[in-house]
């Protein structure tokens, strides 16, 4: 498996562990009522924290396993399809974008728009590493 | 993902040069060893840049490496 596929499958779990615990945890928060937007920073914080904590830790163990492949300079069909991967995100992003920047402000509270924002970052990532697995597994032809 | 009509005779080249590795090849290319892999088994189609680097290497012209085997025309 080449490097840059581990690292996408590394960075794909942490964020989808960080970013489940998160969003359930606003949807049991949501029963309750209406949360602040300094209510949510907290747990923000502990899953954008965890995330990176997780990636660094588990990115260090394999770069070290992987040293030889990690100094690899990345090739034409590496960069091919990290473009791939980008394009397409692109787009998620863009929807999710006009979604909470544009329609959402005339009828959404601001913690309903922040967290929206929040999904459709983690939707384009999720969408973007999921592409470059695939790429890598089951080939790209540019 | 659909193969593309191009086969390519990577692995036999690369016996007939003294079983050179694909690492070896992905070097004097300036590949990673997973891409001459990808290459070799059709999950990916190098640029053309890249195709006469390859056939470069085995002092072959490009269409004794790469073969067309789709329709003509």
């Amino acid at each position: 498996m080449a490097y840059r596929e581990k690292l996408a499958w590394l960075t794909l779990g942490a964020m989808l562990i960080a970013y489940a615990v998160y969003f359930t945890w606003l949807a049991l928060a949501m029963r309750q009522g209406e949360p602040t937007l300094l209510g949510i920073l907290l747990p923000f914080g502990l899953a954008a924290g965890g995330q990176g904590i997780l990636v660094a830790g588990a990115g260090a163990v394999l770069a070290a396993s992987a040293r030889r492949e990690r100094q690899d300079r990345a090739d034409e069909r590496d960069r091919a399809i990290a473009r791939r991967g980008a394009t397409a995100a692109y787009y998620v992003l863009l929807a999710g974008m006009i979604l909470v920047g544009v329609v959402m402000p005339f009828g959404e509270p601001a913690w309903r728009i922040v967290n929206a924002a929040l999904l459709a970052i983690v939707v384009a990532e999720a969408g973007r590493l999921l592409l470059i697995i695939s790429s890598y597994r089951r080939g790209w032809h540019g | 993902m659909a193969r593309p009509p191009i086969a390519n005779q990577i692995r036999t080249l690369r016996f007939l040069a003294g079983e050179m590795t694909q690492a070896e090849l992905g070097q004097r290319i300036g590949m990673t060893r997973q891409t001459v892999a990808a290459i070799e088994a059709g999950k990916y189609s190098p640029t053309l840049e890249a195709a006469f680097r390859i056939a470069h290497v085995f002092g072959k012209p490009i269409d004794e490496v790469f073969q067309w085997t789709g329709e003509s025309g």
